[in-house]
Order: structure tokens, then sequence, then C-alpha cells
């Protein structure tokens, strides 16, 4: 065969090749068939929990402490889940029966039960997904989004014990708009009130359709995030029931307690959850049951792939032992060693810095690639992010995984309402990440340290910011702000942004040690935001209510600028001098420096200026006023003034305009020039390479 | 093989003998991206140059100064810095086409081509060449349409798999395929660039036809010539980024521009290595061969110490045209 053919039929035959391998691939990604038909828990609920009884008196939450470091429980537990699960991997439904035990600890009678239903915002017409689409806050495709991919859950009975079955007295209800299409909240009245202190059981069966992954939920070929999957009953905060409707901007918030979750799968499936493993059994039907139980948490969260590859380790916590059970993915098995690395430096740092890390496991998952169930918290549970390739100066790994872990303290055990306050665990995590990957990875190359080009988290957070300066202000809803991207700039980039900025305020010392009380006080509890502001002001001794006016509960813009900087010979009409002429040192100059405050942010800062005799005078303005002139007569001449030297002020908007050099440097432009010239010379290359 | 030696030799031999072309199309390049950047430089001097923030981008390479300046609202949207390096791109593009008829036909002279004979390549073949790139552009276009078609849909099933690396084995393998499959394009009417100037064909589609033939008729002796090449400029450019990533200090702006825009001049050299090739496969096999004439001895009446008898053999292959 002549060569020429061979040339001709090698694409072909590639083409071909690579059909096939794809095809072969994709047969065997379709999720595993469970053999056997699937048994409906539905029907059995009555056989599997325990026979109701006639009153609540004799009912409880578990007192156990088995699933964390600790004697004795943690917090008040108010309510217990007993749930038992079968998951159908090909169709991934989840059939379950539940049993929530709630502990009426509000102090006055409670006549109805608000429950979240979160899987039913993954429907066309839900306020989750409406938000979603105008937002275009989600990775989905809402265009190309068949029936399949949504979810549902759906309450098939629920009885109350000592009170019969209600499930028709089950309602939706949308507390936040008048979405009469969303179900993600369902309430159930009771037809006898539960008296302060005592206890009411529900006993509910449901099905949950988990979509093909949104926001963290959800399957992905063979691999499935169980999370937000079961009937969550509300909490009660100042006065009344918070349960709002799944946004999609918004997380969650739900009661500490105890969980008792029964998992039954197909024997081949690889499982990760919140809590700790207590008992795997084979069943007859080929599949397997997994038991788990969790302590002082307010959510379960599990995964299922049959190809994760499981590293364990184990740290030494405060309180004891904490077992690391991290699941990879088998093409990021290399990187395992690195997630390890990554999760035991950040338990150390936030024991060290924050509080001890009570619970005996902490569960790692790196989930399925493109998938959207990366980056996610649950208690004892979260979930990381890479790719095959991943060279060792990118942090994205990193990054993601310190960011969830902070989760476990600033929302798993400081719960704090995720609905309401998102920066108070989203923001407050943010920053905590800023000092725990600052104190691993370097201060400016946290993020990246790749070939010479770097990257700090910090500026990374203020980025974030600068772009939303000027829209919503932290305490704002979650779901009310202006856009996603200024829900994430303030949320994340701002609130970092401010309490580094507070850092510089009250010193460094004192805001860790702010921090740790405001942790010690609050874990397993609901603090305000007002808790929080308090605990700094507590611990600093300082008002800083100007401060919190401005940056927590308004939306001011900081935006200091050095203006006009000059000097000129106080006897300049007497001599005109050459300018080959060298200064004799013996000149006196008159020098002014102008500061402005271009945005109605007030705050007062520090100024450096700089003189051609090496000389540097600190000056301290207010800020009241929108300019400042400062003015010197020196045998020297002004060469640099730099508002905030110290690099404290992280909510600047414009950190270009903080400085002003007499003389330019157009050094870093030249350099910018440089890149740009490559780049558009090699684009030219190659256009008139292939074009002409 | 040996072929294959001789036609890259050959093209290289000629690049070699006319380096001046190469050194004439770097200034060129330079010029025009010179002028496409006038914009975004005067950005950058304007927001960086008195500012202290920006000795982050000196020692170092911080990326969120750069962030931070494309935000700036002085710096204006991104498009606006880049229209004109695009627009001058282009340029270069149109430049190239414009010149190129010289370069072939230097390439194909065994003597320096006189300035003026290269200027009347230029014209006489410009809109010949005009309508080569238009018919090159549709064929390429479609084909190109086509394969990346095929292969988002092989992505896209691949996508699927749970094997994390076959999306990116497939984008690869395509890749791979579509780069062959375009490259073989390129030598069509790279031969159909060169016949129109050497054979001074006004009628494009004769030389469209001859270099689709010769194309599939020496496709493996070309293809594995240009492939060569191409990977030779692969090389340069990796070889060119590590320097200027390992051996240029971070804050050494004259070093940088040194070692770039030397990578830049020797990436010139592939694609004129191609033409090379391209030539010297014409003059070796698409050259019409010109009838050999005999000359009758002639009788010289003035004296002469000897008779005067003169034989004209077949030109040297560079003056077929």
């Amino acid at each position: 065969m002549k060569l020429r053919w061979v040339i001709v039929f090698l694409p072909v035959i590639s083409v071909i090749a690579i059909s096939i391998a794809v095809r072969e691939h994709a047969a065997r990604a379709t999720a595993p068939q469970v053999t056997g038909k699937t048994t409906s828990l539905i029907k059995n609920i009555n056989d599997r929990v325990p026979a109701p009884s006639n009153g609540a008196g004799d009912l409880a939450i578990p007192d156990t402490t088995l699933a964390i470091n600790s004697a004795t429980r943690m917090s008040q537990r108010v309510v217990h889940y007993e749930i038992n699960a079968k998951y159908d991997a090909s169709t991934h439904v989840v059939d379950a029966s539940e049993v929530l035990t709630y502990h009426n600890l509000t102090g006055q009678a409670l006549d109805h039960f608000p429950f979240h239903l979160y899987q039913n915002a993954f429907q066309p017409n839900s306020t989750f997904v409406r938000e979603a689409k105008v937002a275009d806050s989600h990775d989905t495709t809402y265009e190309e989004w068949d029936a399949d991919d949504y979810g549902s859950e759906e309450i098939k009975s629920l009885i109350v014990v000592g009170q019969g079955d209600l499930t028709a007295q089950l309602q939706y209800i949308q507390p936040d708009d008048d979405n009469k299409d969303d179900k993600t909240v369902a309430d159930v009245h009771l037809p006898k009130p539960i008296a302060p202190g005592e206890f009411v059981q529900f006993r509910i069966a449901f099905q949950t359709k988990f979509p093909e992954t949104q926001a963290r939920s959800g399957w992905k070929r063979d691999f499935v995030l169980g999370g937000q999957w079961f009937p969550k009953v509300g909490v009660w905060w100042h006065g009344a029931w918070n349960c709002h409707q799944y946004h999609a901007t918004t997380e969650f918030f739900s009661d500490f307690g105890v969980y008792d979750v029964k998992l039954t799968l197909p024997p081949f499936e690889v499982v990760g959850a919140s809590g700790i493993k207590v008992g795997e059994v084979s069943n007859a039907d080929n599949t397997k049951t997994l038991t788990y139980h969790g302590d002082d948490i307010h959510d379960f969260a599990w995964t299922a792939s049959p190809r994760y590859k499981v590293k364990e380790d184990v740290f030494q916590g405060q309180m004891g032992p904490v077992q690391m059970r991290i699941l990879m993915q088998p093409a990021h098995w290399g990187q395992a060693e690195r997630h390890a690395k990554i999760l035991r430096e950040s338990l150390e740092k936030f024991e060290n810095w924050y509080g001890p890390y009570p619970y005996k496991t902490i569960t790692l998952v790196d989930p399925e690639p493109a998938s959207e169930a990366g980056g996610m918290e649950y208690p004892t549970f979260i979930t990381g992010e890479t790719s095959w390739w991943m060279p060792a100066g990118g942090y994205e790994p990193e990054v993601v995984v310190e960011h969830e872990f902070g989760h476990q303290y600033w929302y798993g055990m400081v719960a704090t309402n995720e609905f309401e306050d998102a920066w108070m665990d989203e923001g407050i995590n943010s920053y905590t990440e800023v000092k725990v990957l600052d104190s691993i990875l370097g201060k400016n190359t946290s993020i990246m340290n790749l070939a010479g080009v770097t990257e700090g988290e910090r500026e990374e957070q203020r980025l974030g910011y600068i772009r939303v300066a000027d829209v919503d202000p932290i305490a704002e809803k979650a779901y009310d702000y202006y856009s996603f991207s200024s829900y994430g700039g303030i949320t994340y980039g701002k609130t970092a942004s401010v309490l580094l900025t507070l850092e510089g305020i009250i010193g460094e010392q004192t805001m860790q040690k702010a921090m740790r009380v405001y942790f010690m006080k609050y874990r397993f509890t609901h603090p305000t935001k007002e808790d929080f502001l308090r605990t700094i002001e507590e611990v600093s001794g300082r008002d800083l209510r100007w401060y919190f006016d401005h940056a927590i509960y308004g939306s001011q813009v900081m935006d200091y600028k050095v203006s006009k900087v000059e000097s000129y010979p106080v006897n300049w009409y007497e001599q005109k001098r050459s300018v080959f002429q060298k200064d004799d040192n013996e000149t006196l100059y008159r020098s002014s420096v102008w500061l402005e405050r271009k945005e109605d942010f007030v705050m007062p800062v520090e100024v450096e200026i700089k003189f051609d005799n090496g000389e540097k005078v600190r000056e301290h303005w207010d800020g009241v006023s929108r300019w400042t002139k400062f003015e010197y007569e020196k045998k020297a001449q002004v060469v640099s003034a730099e508002i905030d030297p110290e690099h404290q002020v992280h909510i600047d908007r414009n950190d270009f305009n903080n400085s002003y050099t007499v003389g330019a440097n157009a050094k870093p432009a030249r350099k910018l020039e440089n890149y740009f010239m490559f780049v558009s010379q090699w684009i030219s290359q190659a256009l008139a390479w292939w074009a002409v | 093989m040996r072929e294959h030696q001789n036609l890259l030799s050959g093209g290289l031999s000629r690049v070699r003998h006319n380096k001046r072309y190469i050194f004439w199309f770097y200034v060129l390049n330079v010029a025009l991206a010179w002028f496409g950047a006038g914009a975004f430089n005067n950005q950058v001097h304007q927001i960086l140059d008195h500012s202290l923030l920006a000795d982050r981008l000196v020692n170092g390479f911080d990326l969120s100064v750069l962030y931070e300046m494309f935000g700036r609202p002085e710096f204006g949207p991104t498009l606006a810095s880049a229209a004109p390096a695009m627009h001058f791109a282009f340029l270069f593009l149109l430049l190239t086409a414009l010149f190129l008829p010289g370069v072939l036909q230097g390439y194909a002279s065994t003597y320096r081509l006189p300035r003026e004979d290269f200027f009347r390549a230029c014209g006489r073949n410009l809109w010949r060449f005009l309508r080569l790139m238009i018919v090159a552009g549709v064929v390429m276009a479609a084909v190109a349409a086509a394969l990346l078609g095929i292969r988002s849909a092989l992505l896209k099933a691949a996508e699927e798999s749970t094997n994390e690396l076959l999306p990116f084995s497939v984008s690869m393998a395509t890749l791979l395929v579509i780069f062959l499959i375009m490259t073989a394009l390129r030598i069509w009417f790279d031969l159909a660039q060169t016949d129109v100037v050497l054979s001074d064909q006004p009628a494009v589609g004769r030389s469209i036809g001859a270099g689709f033939r010769h194309t599939w008729r020496s496709l493996g002796r070309l293809l594995g010539s240009y492939v060569v090449s191409t990977i030779v400029a692969a090389i340069v450019l990796v070889a060119g980024l590590w320097a200027w990533m390992k051996l240029v200090p971070p804050a050494s702006v004259f070093g940088a521009a040194v070692v770039s825009q030397l990578t830049l001049l020797l990436l010139l050299i592939p694609r004129f290595w191609q033409r090379g090739v391209a030539v010297t496969y014409y003059l070796q096999n698409m050259v019409e061969p010109i009838g050999v004439q005999s000359f009758t001895p002639v009788s010289v009446v003035a004296p002469a110490k000897e008779p005067l008898t003169a034989t004209v053999t077949a030109p040297p292959e560079t003056q077929a045209s």
C-alpha cells in the first residue's frame, strides 16, 4: 500500500478507533444495574420503625457520644433522625422511611411544623431554578435540561405519633415569595399542639429522586452525592419558625441532634457519609446496608461511587483521634497525599487558633469530574475539587479543601443561618481561609505559585469584592442580593476583606483571640450577626460601631487617593538652574502632598512620605474631610507618598492610586508591553501560517 | 527517506540563502505589533507608572495586580486594547500575502533576486494570491468546521465516560488528526501558490488542480517534511518560553524582550522552510520541461584563434519560469 493511502486511512482509522473507545467507555459509565427487584420501603415503613405509642411522653433524644471525642453531648439536641433508605443506582431514586423525634425547647407550644424538601428545587418552576436561570448562577444549561434530570422529594405519608396520619394536612408554603409552584417547604398543622419541653415524633415515608448534579447534590455517571435529600424540619429561631424556600444563592439552616442512618445500596458501591460507620451487612437481594451514626450534627450527607479509592489517616486532635477518610477518583490517586496534607494542616491550624475539633471523623470526597458536586460542606463531610492535571504550584485542591474544612467550624459547629446571614459562614470562613492558607502556602502565593506567576488569597478575596463594591451591604439576606456575583463578591470577598482590615485596626493577635472566643462561646448554637460583632468589641475592648456601620451594615465604598505631590525651591524666583546642574543638597524645597477621599467610606489612614534624602515621614489622617494636604519645607524633595504603607486596609477599591511616585517608573508597564507584544506577534504569525 | 531529506535540506538551503526575507518579515511583524500595542501601552502606562503597587509586577508577577488593572475603569474594556492588535495582525496576514510571491520567486532563483524583480513578482501575483486565499479559506474553513464538528461529538461522548483521561486523550488525538489534515490542505495550497508564481499562471484554477494532484501523489514526502518543520517550530517555542522563564531574571525587561523577540524571529523560520520545501518540490516535480534546443555551429567570419561553438543545455531548473 502506498504511503499516501496509509496517510489518508490513518485519520479515518483513528476516528473509528476513537469512536469505539469512547462508546466502550461510555457504555461502562452507565450506572450499574441493581439485580433483583427493588423493594418498596414505603409499604413496609410500619414494620421498620418502632410502633407508635399513644402519647409522646416516652420519647427522647439519645444522649450518645459515639461519634464525638467527648464524654458528654456537646449541643442542645433538638432532633433525632432515624432514616432507613434504599438507593436505586439505576434510577437515582431513594425510597426511605424517616423517624424524626423533635424536642420542643422553644418555650412555647408548637402547633405546626415546616419541613424543607430541598430536592423539589430542581424543577422548572421552582424558585431556585427561576432565580438560577435569570442569574445564570449555576453551571446547568437549563435550555438543555431534560425531565429525567429533574429532582424531586415527595412525602408519601406522614404520621405524628399520638396524633395519627396527617399526610392530608401537608401543604406547600412559600414564605419568601409568591411562587405557588415552589414546593421546597411543606407545612403540617397538628391537631394537638406540642407543649414546651415535650417531644413529638414524626414517622415519614418519602421518595427522593436526585437530579443530575445541581448545587452540590445529585448524580453524575455512576456517582451520587446525597445532600439535602430527606425531609428536614425548620428551626425555631427568635420566636418563629425559620424555614426558607430553597433559593439559587442560599444554603441551609437546621438544628443540632443525633442521626442514625441506614443506607442500602448495591454491593460494589464505595460509600462515604457524615458521622461514623457503625455497621455493615450484606443482604440477600444483592445489596448491602451500611449504618451511620452522628452526634451533635445538624445534617447528614453521603456519597457513593464504585470507583473511589480510599485513603485513611489519623489526626491526633486536641480532644482525641480524628479518622481522616479520603475518597479519591482513580485518576487523582496521585494527589491523595496532597489532599491528606492540607486536611491535616487545616485541622491543626483551626485547633490551635480557634478551638478543638470534637468529631471522630472527617470525610473528604473528591467528587466525580465535571459534576456540580465539588466544593461543598456537610457536617464531618466535605467535597474537594481537582482535576487529573494539577501542577504542584496550582493550589486549587488546597484552597477548596481548606475552605470546606473551615466550614466544619463556621457552619458545622457555629451554625449560623445561611439563608439570612450567609456572610457569617461563607465570609468568616473566607477570612480564616486567608489566614490559614497564608500561613501554609505563603502570603502572596496561596492560590498560585507557578512559573514565576503568583497570586495570594487575600488579594483574590479583595478582587471579588471591589467588582461589586457599591451594590449591597454585607448584612443582607442571601436571596436578596442584587445579583449572583454581588452575593459572591460581598458575602465571601467583602467579609474577608473587612475582617482583614479589622485585624489592622484592633491587631492580629486580638482578632485571633476574638475569633477563638466567638467559636468557643457559640459553637453548637445559632448565633446572630450581633453576637459576632459584640464578641469582637468585647475582646478588643473598643467601640467599633463606626466601622461596623459602614463595613457590615452599609454599602459605603472606600477609595483614598494620593492626588498630587509637588516640590519646588523656596527661592525659585532667585535662580534658574540648568537641568544638568547637580543638586547641592542645600536647596530648600517647599513640598506639598494632597490626599483625597473619593468615596463615602470614612476611616482614619496612615500616610508615608519619602524624600530624596532617604527621610520618611509618617502622617495620620482621620479621613473626615474630602481632602487634606501635608506641607513640608526641607532640603529635600518628595519622591513618593503612600497611603496605608503597612497594607492593612483591604477594602480600598483602587490600590493603584494609594501611592504616587514623583518620577515615573516605566518598568512594570514595559514588562506588560513585552508580554502583549509577544502574544500579538505570535498570533499574527500563526494567522499568517495557516491563512496564507 | 532520502527524498524527505532532499526536500527538507533543499528547502532549508533556500531559506539559508535568502535569510533577508525572514529578517524583513520579522521587522514587519514587530512594527505592526508595535502599532497594535499602542492603545494597550498608553493604558498601562497611565495606571502603573506612578504607582508603588506596580512594583509587584517587576520582581515576580503578581496576577492580582494585573486583574485589578484590567478592572479599573480608566483601563477601559479589554477589547478596546486588544482590537487594534487584532487589526494589525490581520494586516500582517495581508502583507504576507502581498510579499510572498516575491519570496517564492527569490527561493526559486539561483542568484540574489533584484529588488525590482521581487516587487514585480509581488505585484504581478497579488490578485492571483487573493483569489487563492479565498479558495483556500473556503476549503479549509469547510473542512475545519466538519472536523471540529466530529471532534465535538466525540468529546461529548467521551465526557460520558467514567475514565476522566478519555476526554483529554480524545481531544489530543482528534487535534492531531485535524492538524495532519489541515497541514495536507496547507501543502495543497502552498504548491498551488508556488505554481502560480513560478509558472506565471494566471488561471489559478489550474494551479489549484496541479497542487492537488501533486499533494495527493507525494503526500507522504510532503507531509513528513511539513510535520518535521512544525515540530521544529514547537521546539523553538517551548525552548524560547523555557529560556524566558528560567534564564531571564523577573526584573529584567530588556532580557525578556531579547529572548521573546529572538524566539519570535526563530519561529518565522519553520514556515519559510515549508515554503522552501514547496519550491524545491515544485522544481523537482512540477516544472514543465523545456525542450532542449541544439544549435548548429556557427562559423564566424571574423578571424579567430579558435572556432566558436555554442551549445545551450537545458536551463537550470530555477529558470524554468
